[in-house]
């Protein structure tokens, strides 16, 4: 497993050095930012088995905050980042204090309301540049004002693998950390937890919180990338994305969800797939991975390779 | 001519057509005992299959609606013995799995029909009551969701309907009395996927048909579904009648787009308000 990832990091690393094509670094540059997004959803999803489905509000509000804060209100870029993350924890702190009552189905169901309204808003929405003469909002978005005229590819690319490394590092060393531990707990059965002594909706809120932190500083990255917020920050489909790369890497595993929604990304938009085809694809693996493979794919062949090792006498790899 | 009396009448047609939904939806939580987020989908299966058929010609609403119940049957079906059934013990399985089946028809919606909406002609006024339209779509789901429900409760209450009750209820017993319970879950899922169509189909007059249509009337028959329980079919008609007519006077008042929001936040109230809503309804672990 080390050995594959390091010979993914070091590919990576060397691919622009390659002479891969602008539109390739752009999609894989786009795609670091979407892979920390799906890691932040596996640490509530996955990590602490918390069923969201209003993960793009996170992700939405950090792009919209970033868009809004520096076209409208003239702010400087790395002001309105700080203010973005600050506000897309202070929603996940809100949509965590909402959740922490409701068991399963009940969170799917609330957060997917919760980001249908963002949405919904978000779309009837005018803003009027203070520079009068033309409006943002509605399905085109806001345009994001960056510090840089042209930034070069290559830098955005190292910059977005750099955020990536660490984040999803960070992200790993929570899962792993005690708070994880609870969270595991948690998620494997809360009634266990709490008779463990584990104050579940504390715990439960915490994971939200950290969630919300990652989601909103891929989507602070995106909009440095991008330079526009849209709607589509905050749709349904982005949401279902999250969960779906989540499945099929492995919920719960953080570097799994990370490596499918990176991997998937890049072969289907870097084949230029349409993307209502891009979300029939997508469903049409979830609904295959789900049936055949109910702990995901990493995760049921890594159950497969451990009773094969028992069975073997702890020899192999 | 009174614009807000029409709202109201329109309202309480599309309501009473909703409670049919949610009525199937209803029956999918009591027997299947998933919530299940892909009866959307089957509602906007039903209003274009309408949309097509009465494009070449066949505009006769009882056509639509028994050839929607018919395909919406078949994929319920399929839905429910393939998918449901096995994964049912797995509540982030049927909530991202049934979204995903959702999804994937509103995206398949798209590229074969398009994103714009398409729409029926309303057809002639059948009535004028002092101003007030009463047209046929109208009178024809008041009538058909009024006669199917009052079907299923009258089968409900017979001896037909106590199987479901009793997989309701145990279905440890139910099995071991030699039910095929499994073939009971996937017959059941696909009547209520048709009850969905049935639905769209009727509405189809009424509503712009979009890929993404079906949104609404998931959310209003979720809210259904929480708010009066699974077993008092009056009480699903009384509140799907409401909160037809919420949403109604909410697209009068404001806008189309926020009786989606309005249903939203109607949604998110009543989960914050009855956390305890339906739990001990859901199979699986102890979450």
């Amino acid at each position: 497993m080390t050995g594959a990832l390091a010979l993914g990091s070091g590919l990576l690393l060397f691919l622009p050095l390659a002479g891969l094509d602008p539109f390739l670094l752009d999609v894989l540059t786009s795609g670091f930012f979407l892979a920390c997004y799906v890691g932040s959803w596996d640490i509530v999803g996955g990590v602490a088995g918390q069923i969201s489905l209003g993960h793009a509000l996170f992700f939405g509000t950090a792009t919209y905050s970033c868009a809004l804060l520096t076209s409208l209100a003239g702010w400087p870029f790395a002001a309105a980042g700080g203010a973005a993350l600050l506000l897309s924890t202070g929603v996940a702190a809100v949509v965590g204090a909402m959740s922490a009552r409701l068991k399963g189905p009940f969170i799917a169901l609330l957060t997917l309301a919760l980001g249908e309204i963002a949405h919904e808003i978000m779309l009837g929405q005018t803003f009027f540049s203070p520079r009068g003469t033309y409006s943002w909002g509605g399905e085109g978005g806001v345009p994001v004002t960056l510090p840089w005229e042209a930034l070069s590819p290559w830098a955005m690319y190292y910059g977005a693998l750099l955020f990536l490394f660490l984040s999803t590092w960070g992200m790993t060393a929570l899962a792993r950390s005690k708070e994880g531990l609870i969270w595991t707990a948690i998620s494997g059965s809360e009634l266990t937890a709490r008779a463990s002594g584990v104050d579940v909706a504390r715990h439960k809120w915490r994971a939200f919180l950290v969630a919300g932190f990652f989601a909103g500083a891929a989507g602070v990255g995106f909009a440095a990338h991008v330079g526009r917020a849209t709607t589509s920050d905050f749709s349904l489909e982005l949401s279902f994305q999250a969960a779906t790369f989540a499945a099929i890497g492995g919920r719960g595993t953080i570097v799994g969800p990370v490596l499918a929604a990176l991997f998937l990304h890049a072969l289907f938009l870097g084949a230029g797939i349409a993307p209502a085809a891009r979300v029939i694809l997508y469903a049409l693996a979830l609904l295959l991975v789900l049936r055949f493979f109910p702990a995901g794919v990493a995760g049921t062949l890594r159950e497969r390779l451990r009773a094969r090792k028992m069975v073997s006498g702890g020899a192999g790899l | 001519m009174n614009p807000f009396a029409q709202v109201l009448l329109d309202g309480i047609f599309t309501g009473s057509t909703y409670a049919l939904m949610a009525a199937g939806l209803a029956l999918i939580l009591g027997v299947v005992k998933v919530v299940n987020l892909s009866h959307g989908a089957f509602f906007s299966l039903g209003a274009y299959v309408a949309y097509i058929l009465s494009a070449n010609g066949v505009s006769h609403p009882a056509t639509a609606v028994v050839l929607s119940c018919i395909i919406a049957f078949a994929f319920g079906v399929f839905l429910g013995k393939s998918f449901i059934n096995p994964v049912r013990f797995h509540p982030f399985s049927v909530a991202v799995g049934t979204l995903g089946f959702a999804l994937l028809f509103e995206q398949a919606a798209q590229m074969l029909w398009g994103p714009h909406p398409a729409s029926i002609g309303a057809g002639a006024p059948w009535a004028t009551v002092s101003g007030i339209v009463v047209r046929r779509w109208g009178v024809v789901s008041v009538v058909a969701s009024a006669g199917i429900l009052a079907a299923l409760a009258l089968l409900l209450s017979s001896r037909w309907g106590l199987p479901l009750k009793l997989i309701a209820e145990d279905e440890e017993i139910a099995r071991s009395v030699g039910m095929d319970v499994e073939k009971i879950r996937y017959l059941t899922f696909g009547f209520a996927s048709a009850t969905a169509a049935a639905a769209g189909a009727l509405l189809a007059p009424a509503t712009s048909i979009t890929p993404t249509m079906g949104r609404v009337p998931l959310i209003l028959s979720l809210i259904v579904v929480i708010a009066s329980g699974m077993e008092n079919v009056l009480a699903i008609f009384l509140v799907a009648v409401g909160l037809g007519l919420l949403s109604n006077i909410s697209a009068y008042l404001l806008a189309p787009q926020w009786s989606y929001v309005s249903l939203l936040t109607v949604i998110c109230l009543l989960l914050l308000l009855r956390p305890e809503g339906l739990s001990g309804t859901v199979p699986g672990r102890d979450y």
